[in-house]
């Protein structure tokens, strides 16, 4: 009886027209515009490997080329010079094979084509550069004894930035849109959990009530259902993730497996959030279906699927938010693997993802368990 | 001797001052085809969900073959079809894949169910519509999947509530013929309308409800025993005078008349020859008129009768 249940539940999800829009054609779409919109901007700013700069030395400068020389031995180097003259130089900024130019004087002066990530980083190298050689030259003037350890404290650091990384993942700042697809590809799965409790409750529907009437006992055909829609949105949380992934690119680290787990549990979460909801009272099922589409999308507002730095600012005004809001408990499990090198909070947040799911269910079965009703 | 197979007792159900059964009785016989007929409101639906137990109720009690039927009944269950009133199919299944599946709740043997969904099809003539999806059937047709759902795995008791609103007149037949069939090959039947002809045509005994009560029980002929009106004329004419009215109203088992749109509406009650006598007058009268007809009493003046309303609404 399970099995046949079961069968048929998934054969109906398959058809719902819903789930295929917004499970699976819509998180498509909304991921091709966020890849044309956002991610050529990230792959131009910052998704570079080295920053091409070309050096033109008015008068010999054998610091900076040891300097230089020691950027460029370094793995991820983020600065290759080439040595030309000034000709050859705007030639090649002119070309765009170079982002800048750096003026060897008595000083570095820097030229560059427009504003962008890399002509920060190298305005910010070259007056980094010049501030520690006037320290430099400081040290010598005023006392010669003390200048070789002010050199070797400051050709410690001559980078520009420092890497955050703190894990093998990807700490991005586009990459969060997709994490919030995801996440809202999640949540929408609370429309497949409606469904549930619409289908199975007498008071709901005809169908719930001739489901009633029949000898199958209503936990089993729940259950059936449950297990039947958590399946067909595990395979759409999989679509949704090897898409991104595969088909956009996108970089989610190296920790893909757990990105296939996140996504899976966030499933669940989003189909016992609809279980739930559709449980509560004789709401018409249009207006449940409108409550359940609001609460997912606002929940992936402040979560940042729109704005980027959503979730930060309800950070600083209200944190609890932040730990109880679905689609921001979602998105954390996978900025977890990004920022932290062990799985702890990993762990913590898909923990707290399976404690919202248990708290959904448990309370969409004791208000749906009713065989009876006073009014149907 | 014939075998209760429902029972219903004293049962009373309120929503909040609104009574829907009040004091309602019933018992059901294996073999019979029930009829439970009143207006919209009365409380035949209400008394369906009850017997299901979906609803809950204030008092009484309800014994379906023999044993107290609750929501956990499932022994019960297996042995009721049930059509409700509103389609209750899936729309993402065909026609087969819903028979197969509501067969499927109540007989696991897959051998079996494939031989009950292919006569429940047959059944219901949908033989053709077989790979079609609900939304692509007429109204009628879907009515008829609606009823294969409720009798694929041949219940001992079948209940049809209301099954033919909005069907059109083939369709109806159709149903009307097969509830009868089903009826020859076993079942009980409980069958809710306010169509009184449908009831008429196809019960074997009566049940009229109104306002949650039973006001009458018996065959079409018992209820009809039940008014005094044995026939009821109809003549079409213009501008009838009052006082030919008034000798119309003495003839002998003229109890009543009614002039309205040109109509005269000749109740009689009892004796032969009524018609006879009315036309002889209006032709002595020197009076012409149209169409002529006479009617043998309906369940409608049963109910018209104990009630002082008419069963169905003008609009119905």
């Amino acid at each position: 009886m399970f099995l046949h249940e079961l069968k048929y539940e998934l054969l109906v999800c398959l058809r719902v027209k819903e789930i295929i829009i917004w499970l699976i054609l819509f998180p498509i779409c909304l991921g091709a515009f966020f890849k044309m919109a956002l991610y050529n901007v990230y792959e131009k700013d910052i998704g570079f490997s080295t920053i091409e700069v070309a050096v033109v030395e008015n008068s010999p400068n054998s610091t900076l080329h040891t300097v230089l020389d020691n950027i460029e031995k370094q793995d991820d180097a983020f600065l290759k010079a080439t040595y030309t003259d000034k000709e050859e130089a705007e030639k090649l900024l002119k070309d765009k094979e170079v982002s800048g130019i750096i003026f060897s004087d008595a000083e570095l002066s820097l030229i560059v084509d427009g504003k962008g990530m890399r002509s920060t980083m190298l305005s910010d190298f070259v007056k980094t550069y010049n501030d520690r050689q006037r320290i430099i030259m400081e040290a010598i003037k005023n006392d010669p004894s003390s200048a070789q350890s002010v050199i070797d404290e400051l050709s410690k650091e001559v980078s520009t930035c420092t890497k955050i990384s703190l894990s093998d993942g990807n700490p991005n700042y586009y990459v969060q849109y997709f994490y919030n697809l995801i996440a809202m590809v999640a949540l929408f799965g609370s429309l497949t959990g409606l469904h549930i409790t619409i289908n199975n409750q007498a008071n709901l529907s005809a169908l719930g009530a001739r489901k009633n009437c029949s000898p199958v006992p209503k936990s089993i055909s729940t259950l059936a259902s449950i297990i039947g829609s958590i399946i067909i949105q595990g395979v759409c949380m999989v679509i949704c993730v090897t898409y991104i992934k595969f088909i956009l690119k996108v970089d989610f680290g190296s920790h893909l497996p757990l990105v296939y787990i996140s996504a899976f549990i966030s499933g669940i979460l989003g189909i016992s959030l609809g279980f739930f909801v559709g449980a509560i009272g004789r709401i018409k099922t249009e207006l449940k279906t409108s409550i359940l589409s609001s609460v997912s999308l606002l929940s992936c507002f402040f979560s940042g699927l729109m704005v980027g730095n959503m979730k930060v600012t309800v950070q600083k005004k209200l944190p609890w938010f932040n730990k109880i809001n679905p689609a921001a408990v979602i998105t954390d499990s996978f900025h977890c693997l990004d920022y932290y090198k062990d799985y702890d909070m990993f762990i913590t947040k898909i923990i707290t993802m399976l404690v919202m799911s248990a708290i959904f269910m448990l309370f969409g079965f004791l208000i749906s368990r009713r065989k009876k009703y006073a009014d149907l | 001797m014939e075998r209760t197979v429902v029972k219903i007792d004293n049962l009373v159900k309120r929503y909040g001052e609104l009574t829907a059964l009040d004091h309602f009785s019933l018992e059901i016989k294996e073999g019979e085809i029930l009829g439970l007929l009143g207006p919209n409101g009365s409380g035949k639906t209400t008394t369906i969900n009850c017997l299901l137990s979906l609803l809950s109720f204030d008092k009484g009690r309800i014994e379906i073959f023999g044993k107290e039927m609750t929501p956990t009944s499932y022994d019960i269950k297996k042995e009721i079809g049930i059509i409700m009133q509103n389609v209750a199919v899936f729309d993402e299944l065909t026609v087969y894949e819903n028979i197969d599946y509501f067969c499927g709740l109540y007989i696991n043997d897959k051998a079996k169910r494939k031989q009950y969904v292919d006569e429940a099809v047959k059944f219901v003539g949908l033989e053709d519509f077989l790979k079609f999806y609900p939304k692509k059937l007429s109204g009628g047709l879907l009515r008829r999947l609606n009823i294969a759902c409720g009798i694929a795995h041949k219940p001992k008791l079948i209940i049809l509530d209301e099954p033919t609103v909005a069907v059109d007149p083939q369709s109806r037949n159709k149903i009307l013929e097969g509830i009868q069939e089903l009826n020859k090959n076993g079942a009980t039947v409980i069958y809710t309308s306010h169509y009184m002809e449908e009831v008429e045509q196809i019960c074997t005994r009566i049940a009229i409800m109104d306002k949650g009560k039973k006001i009458a029980e018996g065959t079409k002929d018992e209820l009809k025993r039940m008014t005094r009106n044995t026939e009821t004329i109809i003549i079409e004419i213009l501008d009838l005078p009052k006082a030919v009215r008034d000798k119309i109203s003495v003839l002998p088992h003229v109890y009543k008349t009614d002039y309205d749109d040109d109509k005269l509406t000749v109740s009689c009650s009892g004796g032969k020859h009524n018609l006879l006598r009315v036309l002889g007058l209006l032709q002595k009268e020197e009076l012409s008129f149209g169409r002529v007809y006479s009617e043998l009493p309906t369940l409608n003046d049963v109910f018209l009768e104990i009630t002082g309303k008419a069963l169905r609404d003008k609009e119905e």
